[in-house]
């Protein structure tokens, strides 16, 4: 791997639940992020899929620093960046961008398309100086694909599409080296997807991007990332490159889930082994004992129930190696192939 | 046929003009089939669906034109009376937002329980055992408890559960469903597309399935009829249309989306964008995104060509299909 640009350890975020008005107390907590640990390296993509409630978007609001870890650690170039504060945090937020979802609410609709590509200039006025952020803020536009010309127009007079690259532009006004991206596409058609994706990958190799990319959506994870984590009830069940975690999973929550992802081939139908999970995710403010995923686990046994499965290779893989041999948290961890392969030789 | 729509023309009065949300749309579903309808947002799709059912707002919307036959008969031609008896008992539909479809201050037994105190003039008590047997039907567990709560306390898969089960209630011939699995996490989605499908085979029941979704078509649908800008530009069994569209628009959608079993290659991504409805853009209103296009597709409103040379009965809305086909 890359040298690593950021190392997040033990990374917690508890919400608390309280009673009572005038004596509140804490009767318990959401525990929406509960120990979660992964590097990132230069220029790398790491994918975190999960479904809704897992936590993965708490993440992304900590890496930014939108939300106070409760406990762990963040560390920026070996330095921490959940302790820092004043102007250490603002220079390190400078290389720590984000690009939101919703491109229709994510942009101020009293704004234009400058002001709000050109607003990290004005909290970072040292990034550039006044009288050249008209130009960089055309540069940028012409860089995500749109018009030059468009400065003065409003988010309104946009597509879906063009709203999300002026999002991806505003990230990059800084130049960070680091974008964070929570479900960057998925308010978007199909045909648009495949622009911006394209044009994600197109500015990660121009700017040496390093990209934390959380989706839901497990094909454009693939399609986007060099490393992928599967997160389940705030916490990683399953990591590694693309290929072991897409055709070699190990972990029964990530083959399920792989197993549940309608692929585009009717020919598959009947080739595909579809692992069904009953029932729905617990809540996060009552996370069972021992390993989260066992309520819905097809292989749970008694020993699943009191204790808690660490993320790392496990025993049987470690002395084989190959692809089945990266972190998973499971005890009766076992290499299963759900992902049907490809016949034809893909599309023209 | 079970569900015959013809030509069936539908606009919007909007401030920038006419839009021709619907405009000339011709589909067939048989008993026991499931027809997906596939589209992005703005394709006409939903659209279709409210006015075969008969929930088009009008205004803004109006039906212009066209023929809606239900079993013989032209719904557009029967009076509203009618039209709500045959709504809910013979044809009903699954929308996308359980927990917004659902009335949020009754219990789900009361709602499912409408169903035979309205259609069936049952007794409240009656239609109560009923809606708890459609409960057990889609599988949620401990219905004879649950029955009385409230659609706030259930998680978003069941919700759509109990739109499922109210739309099965009178056991209806068809189904129309409004992208039923968006809003759901992938391993739900795949719990309630499997017992859609089984019902279906269960009761017979024609299904229309509306979507943006290539991978659910994939999965579930016998065939598929695509709609760009309001029209269908191309329809065929859905093994034969993945294998070989006969549409560059079709292509191109297959094309743009990343696989789970494939990496590494740039995505094709259709350039620009779908046209505003209410400037579509003359000839082929694909034209000015299409990679084939050429001075006729600028000026002719392409037909539906019959696709000939396979044994599927296919159509497409290109001049150039037999092009597109051969790749």
């Amino acid at each position: 791997m890359a040298e690593p640009i950021l190392q997040v350890e033990n990374l917690v975020k508890h919400y608390p639940l309280t009673r009572g008005v005038l004596f509140r107390k804490q009767v318990g907590a959401v525990r929406a992020v509960d120990g979660v640990d992964f590097t990132l390296g230069r220029g790398e993509t790491l994918g975190i899929v999960g479904e809704s409630g897992c936590g993965k978007s708490t993440v992304a609001k900590m890496l930014v620093n939108l939300e106070r870890p409760t406990a762990g650690s963040i560390r920026y170039k070996g330095e921490d960046i959940t302790r820092l504060s004043g102007r250490a945090l603002k220079a390190v937020r400078r290389n720590i961008q984000m690009v939101f979802q919703d491109p229709y609410t994510s942009l101020n609709p009293r704004m234009t398309v400058g002001d709000i590509i050109g607003e990290p200039f004005e909290i970072h006025p040292e990034a550039a100086p006044r009288g050249d952020r008209r130009r960089r803020v055309q540069d940028l536009l012409d860089v995500v694909g749109l018009d030059p010309e468009y400065v003065n127009r409003y988010p309104h007079q946009f597509s879906g599409g063009q709203r999300q690259r002026i999002g991806i532009a505003r990230g990059l006004a800084l130049r960070p080296e680091i974008i964070v991206a929570d479900e960057p596409v998925s308010a978007l058609d199909v045909s648009i997807q495949a622009q911006v994706v394209n044009l994600m990958d197109r500015l990660q190799s121009e700017f040496e991007l390093a990209y934390v990319f959380i989706a839901h959506d497990l094909s454009i994870v693939r399609h986007i990332s060099d490393r992928v984590g599967v997160m389940y009830l705030g916490r990683i069940v399953e990591t590694g490159t693309d290929t072991e975690i897409y055709d070699h999973p190990t972990h029964p929550y990530t083959q399920a889930l792989l197993s549940a992802v309608p692929v585009p081939d009717p020919a598959a139908r009947e080739r595909r082994e579809r692992i069904l999970l009953s029932g729905d995710v617990p809540s996060p403010t009552d996370i069972p004992s021992g390993c989260r995923f066992r309520t819905r686990c097809f292989k749970a046994r008694e020993r699943c129930a009191v204790e808690v499965p660490l993320l790392a290779v496990p025993e049987e893989f470690r002395a084989a190696g190959g692809p089945a041999a990266h972190a998973s948290a499971c005890h009766f961890a076992e290499e299963r192939k759900v992902v049907p392969q490809e016949r034809r030789g893909g599309p023209a | 046929m079970l569900l015959e729509v013809r030509d069936l023309h539908v606009e919007f009065r909007t401030r920038d003009g006419i839009a021709k949300a619907v405009d000339g749309v011709d589909f067939a579903v048989d008993a026991g089939e499931t027809l997906a309808v596939l589209g992005e947002s703005g394709s006409g799709k939903s659209v279709t669906a409210q006015a075969v059912m008969g929930i088009l707002d009008t205004p803004p919307g109006r039906i212009t034109g066209g023929e809606v036959l239900f079993q013989g008969r032209d719904l557009l031609k029967l009076k509203e009376e009618e039209r709500r008896r045959i709504r809910g008992a013979e044809m009903a539909m699954i929308f996308q937002d359980a927990l917004s479809s659902l009335n949020p201050v009754l219990s789900v037994g009361d709602q499912l329980g409408e169903m035979f105190v309205v259609h069936r003039g049952m007794s409240r008590k009656d239609a109560r055992a009923r809606a708890v047997e459609l409960m057990d039907r889609v599988r949620i567990p401990a219905a004879r408890e649950r029955v009385g709560q409230y659609p706030h306390q259930f998680s978003g898969g069941m919700r759509q559960r109990i739109m499922i089960a109210m739309a099965l209630a009178l056991e209806p011939a068809l189904i129309i469903a409004d992208e039923p699995t968006t809003a759901l996490d992938v391993t739900v989605q795949a719990q309630v597309m499997e017992l859609l499908a089984e019902l279906r085979r269960e009761y017979r029941m024609g299904l229309v399935l509306i979507t943006h979704d290539l991978g659910v078509v994939a999965d579930v649908a016998d065939r598929i009829a695509v709609m760009y800008a309001g029209r269908i530009v191309e329809s065929a069994p859905v093994h034969d249309l993945y294998k070989a569209p006969a549409h560059p628009y079709t292509r191109g959608l297959l094309d743009s989306i990343p696989r789970l079993d494939l990496k590494g290659r740039e995505l094709c991504a259709i350039k620009g964008l779908p046209p505003n409805l209410t400037a579509v853009p003359p000839g082929c209103a694909f034209h000015p995104r299409c990679p084939m296009a050429r001075d006729v597709c600028r000026t002719d409103v392409p037909p539906l060509y019959e696709v000939t040379g396979t044994d599927a009965a296919r159509r497409s809305a290109c001049h150039f299909w037999r092009e597109c086909l051969d790749g």
